[in-house]
This record gives structure tokens, C-alpha cells and sequence, in this order.
């Protein structure tokens, strides 16, 4: 079956402000969801990033690689996050993207060789 | 020991149609440092296809939309992803740099949280 990549978008700011209290109410229906893809061979690996703010970027600069502090581009949306996920198709990559409760997500097939 | 996503970044190039003889030593030379690396690889996540063949799926406005197209416009995008365990960020910075293509991202994995 084909692979796809969910990128979970993240507002860091958002989750950065919320209270212990209310990131276990966040994240309670995001651990349902990710046990029961897991479980049903849906979802065969993900993580969870740090903040964006954490970030380092290394990239080629007039053929040299030059490092700095913070993301590719600074933007308030953010990689989170990722799962890869093993379905028949995209519309069923889409279907299980509309399910993920923690907000926006990209998907993308993957390459495969 | 720490666990770091390397988002692997690309400036435009799909490798996948129509390379560059320049573009497809790159793409050999990728090949390469995945076998080089291997030992410190402990997922080897995976490479997406180029940014126009992305969907988003957007309700954090309150109502559902499906979009044709990546979720940030952008000269650079994520081309792949793989996680890789390592001893430090300092570490990680030099293996990046090694990096044959464009450019890579380095974010520390969050370790799952706690089972109430």
C-alpha cells in the first residue's frame, strides 16, 4: 500500500501558552487517536517535534553549509509533527488527516523506491 | 544520547523528473550518506514528494477545508524526514553539514508524554 506523510501544522505560541490542565485536555483525544492508528496498522511512525524556536537550520550558502539559529522559515505555523501512515489512496490519507484532533494537516505521498 | 529530527530541506529540485546530471550526483551522493550513517539512524522516515502533489486539510478555523497545496508557500520546503540518535545538538549541527543536498532543519523529538 502506499505511504503518505501527515505534517501535523503547530501554532507554537498556542500551545506554548496553555496551562498543564488544558494541555492534557489537548492532548487526551491526540493519544486516543495515535493508539488507535497504531493499533490498527494505520500509523507505522511519527513524533512529536520541539518548538520551532528550538530549532537549528543548517543549509548551502554559495556552496558552503551555514548554520543558524531557528527554523527554514519563520512563520506562527510550524512543522509539529509527523505521522506516516500505509492506506490505499490519498482520499483515504484525507480521511484519516480529517480525523487527527490537533488542528491543521498536510499531506503528502511519499516517494518510494 | 538524544533523539533529532532532520527535516530535509529542498530549494525547488524534484529529483524525481527530469534531474540535472548535477542534480542526480546529488541524489547518488543522499544515497550515499544514508549508508554511511545507517548506524545512527533509528528512522528512516521517509521522502515526500515534491510540495504540488500536497493536500491540507484545515479546521483550526472552525470549519473543514481541503486545499490543494502545501500549507506554507515557500522558494524551501520539507523534502524528507528521518530521525537520528546522537549525542548532542552540537553533534547533530556537524552531521548536518555533511547533508549532500540543500539544507536540513534540526528539531529534538519530544518524548512521549506520560499515561495517566
Amino acid at each position: 500500500m502506499p505511504r503518505y506523510m501527515l505534517t501535523f501544522i503547530s501554532h507554537d505560541e498556542w500551545w506554548e501558552k496553555q496551562t498543564e490542565e488544558s494541555l492534557k485536555q489537548a492532548y487526551a483525544p491526540i493519544m486516543s487517536w495515535w493508539d488507535e492508528l497504531v493499533r490498527t496498522g494505520v500509523v507505522k511512525s511519527g513524533e512529536q517535534l520541539a518548538p520551532q524556536r528550538t530549532a537549528t537550520t543548517v543549509r548551502r550558502v554559495n556552496g558552503t553549509m551555514k548554520v543558524t539559529d531557528g527554523p527554514f522559515i519563520e512563520s506562527k505555523e510550524s512543522v509539529g509533527g509527523y505521522a506516516i501512515i500505509d492506506v490505499t489512496d490519498l482520499d483515504k490519507a484525507i480521511a484519516v488527516a480529517k480525523s487527527w484532533p490537533g488542528g491543521d494537516v498536510e499531506v503528502r505521498p511519499v516517494v518510494e523506491h | 544520547m538524544s533523539k533529532y529530527a532532520f527535516l530535509f530541506l529542498d530549494d525547488g529540485v524534484d529529483y524525481q523528473r527530469d534531474p540535472t546530471p548535477e542534480q542526480q550526483k546529488v541524489y547518488a551522493d543522499i544515497f550515499r550518506w544514508f549508508e554511511a550513517n545507517g548506524s545512527k539512524i533509528v528512522d528512516g522516515g521517509a521522502e515526500l514528494q515534491p510540495t504540488h502533489t500536497a493536500t491540507t486539510i484545515r479546521q483550526s478555523t472552525g470549519k473543514l477545508t481541503v486545499i490543494d497545496g502545501p500549507f506554507i508557500e515557500s522558494k524551501e520546503s520539507v523534502g524528507g524526514v528521518s530521525i537520528l540518535e546522537l549525542p548532542d545538538r552540537a553533534a547533530a549541527i556537524e552531521l548536518a553539514k555533511t547533508w549532500p543536498g540543500h539544507g536540513v532543519e534540526i528539531r529534538e523529538i519530544v518524548p512521549p508524554r506520560p499515561r495517566d
